[in-house]
C-alpha cells in the first residue's frame, strides 16, 4: 500500500494504526525527555550564575562587615538581610560563607563573624531547621552550629541523640562536644544507643585536636551500654586516670565479654598487678579470646606462679591456648621448663602430662 | 602580591590590605603568580603553600631566584613543625598559620615591609 496521505486512515490495517500510535507516542516522550534534560541543564547553569553572583555580594558585605570601619553594622545588616536574604536557597548560601569566613579568621574577626551570623537572622533559620521534619536539614543546621560553636537550648539538640540516623545522632554528638566547654562529654549520660568505633575514634580525636577539657571517665563505667564502658576504659589508659583503677577492677567482672576484654587489656597496659588475683580467679570461665588475653596479661605483669595457676583451666581441646601458654611460659624459662615437654606433633597429651606435672609443682611436690 | 586560591581569603586580604593603604595584585594559581613575577616588581609577597598548578615551595624557589630581597609571608593552614622549619630554611620571613587574624596579619605585613 502507497502512503499519499492521512485520508481514509479509518480504513488502515490494525497493526498500521498501532504502529503509527507507538510511533507517535515515542517520538514524544523522547522530545519530552530532552526537553527536560535540557530545561535542568538551563537551570543548573542558571542556579550555579545565581550563586556565583550571590557568593560574591556576600563576601563584599561580610568584608566591609569586618573591615570597614566606617560601614554603618546595624543599618546595612537590616538592609542586606531584607533585600537580599529571601529564599531558603539564599540561607543556605549565607551559611555556607559564614562558616567558610569563620573557619578562616580569628580573633577580633571570628567575634564579628557571630554578630553577623545573628544579625542576618541566620540562627533563627537554623532554628526552624533544627524543627523541620527532613533529617538532611536537621543535620545541617547540627553542623553549622557546632562548628559555629553556637549554643540552642539543650532540649532541641538532645532528641537527636537518640535518633534512628546514624548522620544525626554523629552530628548531635559533634555538636556538644563543639559547644560543651566544661563537660564536653555529658551527652554521653543520654545515650540509649551504642557508640560505633567510628564514633569513639571521633570523639578521642576531638577531645585530643579540640583541646577540649577531659572529663573523669569513671562517671561512664557503669553506663548501660557496653560500647559506651568500652570506649571509656581506654581513655582512662589513654588520659592516665589512675584514680580509675578500682573501677577497671570491677570491671572484670562486667557481663559483657567486649568489656571484661578492654578491661583485661587496659589492667595490662597500666600494669596493674593488684588485678592478677580476679583475673585469674575469672580464667576458667572466660571466653577462649579473654583467656588468651589474660594469659598476656600475665606475660607483662604476672609471675610464673601466676601462670602455673591456669594450667589446670586449659582444656587438652584448647591446642591455641596450649600454645600461647608454651610461648608465654619461655619467658619464664628458668622457672617452668616447657621446652622439654613440648612435642609440637603430640600436644594434646603432652598437655595431659604437663597438666599433671604443673599440679604437682604447685602443690610443692 | 597575594598569591592564593581560596577566594574568601583572596577577596578579604585585598580588602584589607587595601583599606590599610596597599595596592594589592592578586594571583590564584601559581602559573599566574610566576608570571606576574616575571612581568613585574612587588615589594611583599603574601603567598599559601598549597596551590593549583605549582607548589608553594616552588614558588618560594622562585621568588627567591628572580626576587631575592622581597619579604615572603607564608599563610598556610599547616601547623606541622617540619613545614614551617623548611619554610624558613627556604628564606621566607614570616609564616602565619590560618585561621588567621586579619589585625595581626596587618601588623605582620607592616613590619616585613618596613624592614625593607
Amino acid at each position: 500500500m502507497e502512503f499519499n496521505s492521512f485520508e481514509g486512515a479509518e480504513h488502515w490495517p490494525f497493526i498500521l494504526k498501532i504502529n503509527l500510535v507507538l510511533s507517535l507516542f515515542f517520538l514524544v516522550l523522547t522530545l519530552a525527555f530532552v526537553a527536560l534534560v535540557i530545561y535542568l541543564r538551563i537551570r543548573k547553569n542558571r542556579m550555579e550564575a545565581y550563586r556565583t553572583r550571590f557568593d560574591r555580594k556576600l563576601i563584599e558585605f561580610f568584608n566591609h562587615f569586618l573591615f570597614d570601619e566606617d560601614f554603618k553594622r546595624a543599618a546595612e545588616l537590616g538592609d542586606f538581610k531584607f533585600r537580599y536574604l529571601k529564599t531558603a536557597y539564599d540561607h543556605k548560601l549565607a551559611i555556607k560563607q559564614v562558616l567558610i569566613f569563620d573557619e578562616n579568621l580569628k580573633g577580633e574577626s571570628s567575634e564579628a563573624i557571630k554578630e553577623l551570623f545573628n544579625g542576618l537572622g541566620l540562627y533563627k533559620y537554623l532554628l526552624s531547621d533544627l524543627k523541620a521534619k527532613a533529617w538532611y536539614r536537621q543535620a545541617r543546621a547540627l553542623y553549622a552550629l557546632s562548628k559555629l560553636g553556637i549554643k540552642v537550648p539543650e532540649a532541641l539538640v538532645t532528641p537527636f541523640l537518640h535518633s534512628n540516623r546514624v548522620e544525626l545522632r554523629q552530628q548531635a554528638m559533634l555538636y556538644f562536644l563543639n559547644t560543651s566547654q566544661e563537660n564536653p562529654l555529658a551527652f554521653l549520660d543520654d545515650l540509649d544507643r551504642e557508640l560505633s568505633l567510628w564514633q569513639q575514634v571521633f570523639i578521642e580525636n576531638s577531645l585530643i585536636n579540640f583541646d577540649l577539657e577531659v572529663p573523669d571517665f569513671g562517671r561512664w563505667l557503669n553506663h548501660d551500654k557496653s560500647s559506651v564502658v568500652v570506649f571509656c576504659i581506654k581513655m582512662v589508659v589513654s588520659f592516665n586516670q589512675f584514680q580509675n583503677i578500682p573501677l577497671l577492677i570491677e570491671a572484670l567482672d562486667h557481663t559483657d565479654e567486649g568489656v571484661r576484654a578492654q578491661a583485661i587489656n587496659s589492667l595490662k597496659i597500666m600494669e596493674v598487678t593488684d588485678a592478677l588475683q580476679l583475673m585469674t580467679a575469672n580464667f576458667p570461665y572466660e571466653s577462649p579470646s579473654n583467656k588468651r588475653a589474660i594469659l598476656y596479661a600475665i606475660e607483662k605483669i604476672g609471675t610464673a606462679k601466676d601462670l602455673r595457676t591456669l594450667v589446670s583451666a586449659i582444656g587438652r581441646e584448647e591446642e591455641n591456648l596450649q600454645i600461647d601458654y608454651y610461648k608465654i611460659a619461655t619467658r619464664f624459662e628458668n622457672e617452668i621448663p616447657v621446652r622439654k615437654l613440648i612435642n609440637p606433633d603430640n600436644i594434646t597429651n603432652d598437655w595431659a602430662d604437663y597438666q599433671y606435672y604443673s599440679k604437682r609443682v604447685l602443690q610443692g611436690a | 602580591m597575594v598569591i592564593e586560591d581560596n577566594p574568601m581569603v583572596v577577596k578579604s586580604l585585598e580588602f584589607k590590605l587595601s583599606k590599610d593603604g596597599y595596592d594589592v595584585v592578586v594571583a590564584e594559581d601559581g602559573r599566574t603568580a610566576m608570571k606576574l613575577l616575571s612581568e613585574s616588581a612587588f615589594d611583599l609577597i603574601l603567598t599559601d603553600l598549597m596551590l593549583p598548578f605549582v607548589s608553594g615551595n616552588e614558588i618560594i624557589e622562585f621568588i627567591k631566584s628572580e626576587c631575592p630581597d622581597v619579604p615572603i609571608i607564608v599563610l598556610s593552614t599547616s601547623t606541622q613543625e617540619d613545614i614551617i622549619t623548611e619554610a624558613f630554611t627556604m628564606g621566607v620571613d614570616d609564616f602565619i598559620t590560618k585561621p588567621f587574624s586579619p589585625n595581626e596579619l596587618s601588623l605582620r605585613v607592616k613590619r616585613s615591609l618596613a624592614k625593607v
